[in-house]
């Protein structure tokens, strides 16, 4: 009975999921703050510098992954309470759980797909090679669910727009960039910034992924892995209970 | 019979506000149920909290047995919800938002295209299932949001203020779906700001004012329990003008519509004297003349202070 219960919630996630992913993918919040933003911060840090290729390129798919995965729930679930398509899900015989992982799978797949193209694009042009396929999938992977989690954490800021939700998320997002190793590698930051930079899930993101694509890892992968999936854990409970808290007020 | 829905002491407050104060009424298996009151009154939540999208702060209910506090999903499970706004989703086709909601209601994966089918052939949608939401009329669009509601075959409806904003047309069509879902024996719990669409559909009708209940009973019995003198209307050839008007007041309270005198009468006898004796002394005619009781309109207006024509133009004004 209870697995063919989870079966169920799984499916209505699922479905939850794909109607996301025709509705917001493509609406100018998602492709301005999960494309353009990480792309353009990238091409604003890489211009003029002489920077290896190969040091730049992994740079790219952690931000993507960062940006876009955390985007897609920002932008649909204030969406959907102005429109009152929220009211739908919370009147049907589904968990809040259920409703958020669909949101969260949203994420998860934008976040990883677009995530796709700049490893495509160095191993096609810049001559990238996936040294170690393992953690260069478990980074994007995981980090793609741990930061859909956030976006969704986030939207249960009380507000109307995406807007209102991707302020504060920004406030948190653009900050987390420079103490996570993303521009400057973590064995070049002061001690300090090495403690800073290891509690910061986006760290073991920019480790994985540049241990898969040929570069070095300052901590263990075990240790990468390890983090950014309690990330995504809490990231996802998190989020339940500030739309739990905010349903109790209305 | 089983009560469809019963409340208990059902209480509603946002923090030193009461919104719903303490209510307590039933609600057969089968009748469509009409839930009245001005804006503001309590009637969105209530039904808020009945299909827990709220949670009550005091009282109990149960809605097709189950507890609405307790036992939630089985409630959410057997009820079918037709919100204010109509909230789909303006992007998905007419089949594929009936398509998804049948999804959240865990409709059986090989009994989909069927029910899809064939509550686009009973809502008469069929022909725009590959619309856009987002293109249809209102009163298509309110079509869909109903059908959405019946797509996993629920026993009890709740409708929040279902043909409001609808041209005269879209109203009447919806009102026979109504209509039609009583002749299938599921339960309706409407609520209306139009008096007499609650009065030409509903079995019972609760009035409920500033979150208090006031009145739980069939229209019928509402229309005579506040005022007992009938009514005669008559339409003249001529706008009367104050001293004609001054003439039939004798016998009862007149009040001038357009081209129509109305006359809340004790006497009809005297009344009809009265008019006759008017109209023939300035050689006016009668073109049209009915008596009736007291509408349930009238007996809102006694009952609550507030005019329906005032809440249709808030109501109108909040979209």
């Amino acid at each position: 009975m209870r697995r063919s219960r989870l079966a169920r919630e799984l499916k209505v996630a699922w479905a939850i999921a794909a109607k996301d992913m025709k509705i917001y993918y493509l609406r100018t919040p998602s492709l301005m703050f999960g494309i353009l933003f990480p792309f353009s911060m990238f091409l604003s840090f890489v211009i003029g510098r002489n920077m290896p290729i190969s040091r730049a390129i992994p740079v790219l798919v952690a931000q993507t992954v960062f940006f876009a995965a955390s985007t897609i729930g920002p932008v649909s679930i204030p969406m959907e309470r102005r429109l009152q398509t929220f009211d739908r899900f919370l009147s049907a015989p589904v968990s809040l759980l259920t409703v958020l992982l669909g949101k969260t799978i949203a994420g998860f797949i934008y976040g990883v797909g677009i995530s796709l193209i700049p490893v495509v694009l160095g191993l096609s042009i810049f001559n990238s090679q996936i040294t170690d396929l393992v953690a260069l999938s478990l980074g994007v992977a995981l980090s793609a669910f741990g930061f859909a989690a956030m976006g969704i954490m986030f939207a249960s800021l009380p507000g109307q727009g995406p807007g209102q939700v991707m302020m504060p998320l920004n406030f948190v997002r653009i900050p987390l960039l420079f103490v996570s190793g993303v521009y400057v590698p973590v064995k070049d930051l002061p001690s300090w910034g090495q403690m800073a930079s290891a509690a910061s899930p986006l760290t073991h993101t920019i480790e994985l992924v540049r241990l898969g694509l040929g570069g070095e890892s300052f901590f263990e992968p075990a240790v990468n892995v390890m983090i950014l999936a309690v990330y995504a854990v809490v990231f996802l409970l998190a989020g339940m209970r500030f739309h739990i808290s905010n349903q109790k007020r209305e | 019979m089983m009560d469809a829905i019963a409340l208990q002491g059902l209480t509603k407050n946002y923090g030193s506000l009461t919104a719903v104060d303490h209510i307590s009424f039933n609600v057969e298996e089968g009748e469509v149920f009409g839930f009245l009151g001005p804006n503001g009154a309590g009637k969105t939540t209530t039904i808020r909290m009945l299909v827990g999208l709220t949670t009550p702060s005091d009282g109990s209910a149960t809605v097709a047995g189950y507890d609405i506090i307790g036992d939630i999903v089985e409630v959410k499970r057997r009820v079918g919800v037709v919100p204010e706004a109509s909230n789909l989703y303006d992007e998905l086709s007419v089949w594929d938002n009936l398509l998804f909601t049948s999804r959240l209601y865990h409709v059986p994966k090989d009994e989909l295209p069927g029910r899809v089918r064939n509550l686009l052939e009973t809502f008469k949608l069929h022909e725009r299932r590959d619309t856009k939401f987002g293109k249809l009329s209102k009163g298509l669009k309110r079509r869909v949001v109903i059908a959405a509601a019946l797509v996993h075959n629920p026993r009890i409806v709740f409708m929040d203020e279902p043909t409001s904003g609808l041209d005269v047309v879209s109203a009447m069509s919806l009102r026979r779906l109504i209509r039609d879902l009583r002749m299938e024996d599921i339960t309706v719990f409407l609520t209306t700001h139009y008096i007499e669409e609650a009065d030409q559909l509903a079995d019972r009708v609760a009035i409920i004012v500033e979150g208090k209940i006031i009145v739980v009973d069939t229209p019928e019995s509402i229309k005579q329990s506040f005022r007992g003198e009938p009514v005669l209307e008559a339409h003249l050839s001529r706008i009367p003008d104050n001293s004609m008007i001054r003439e039939l007041e004798p016998a009862g309270r007149v009040e001038l519509r357009g081209d129509m005198v109305r006359i809340e009468v004790e006497s009809l006898t005297e009344a009809i004297e009265s008019l006759s004796r008017m109209v023939s002394q300035r050689g006016i005619q009668i073109t049209d003349v009915n008596t009736h009781h007291p509408s349930l309109e009238e007996a809102f207006v006694a009952v609550t202070g507030v005019s329906p024509e005032l809440m249709r133009i808030e109501k109108e004004g909040r979209r």
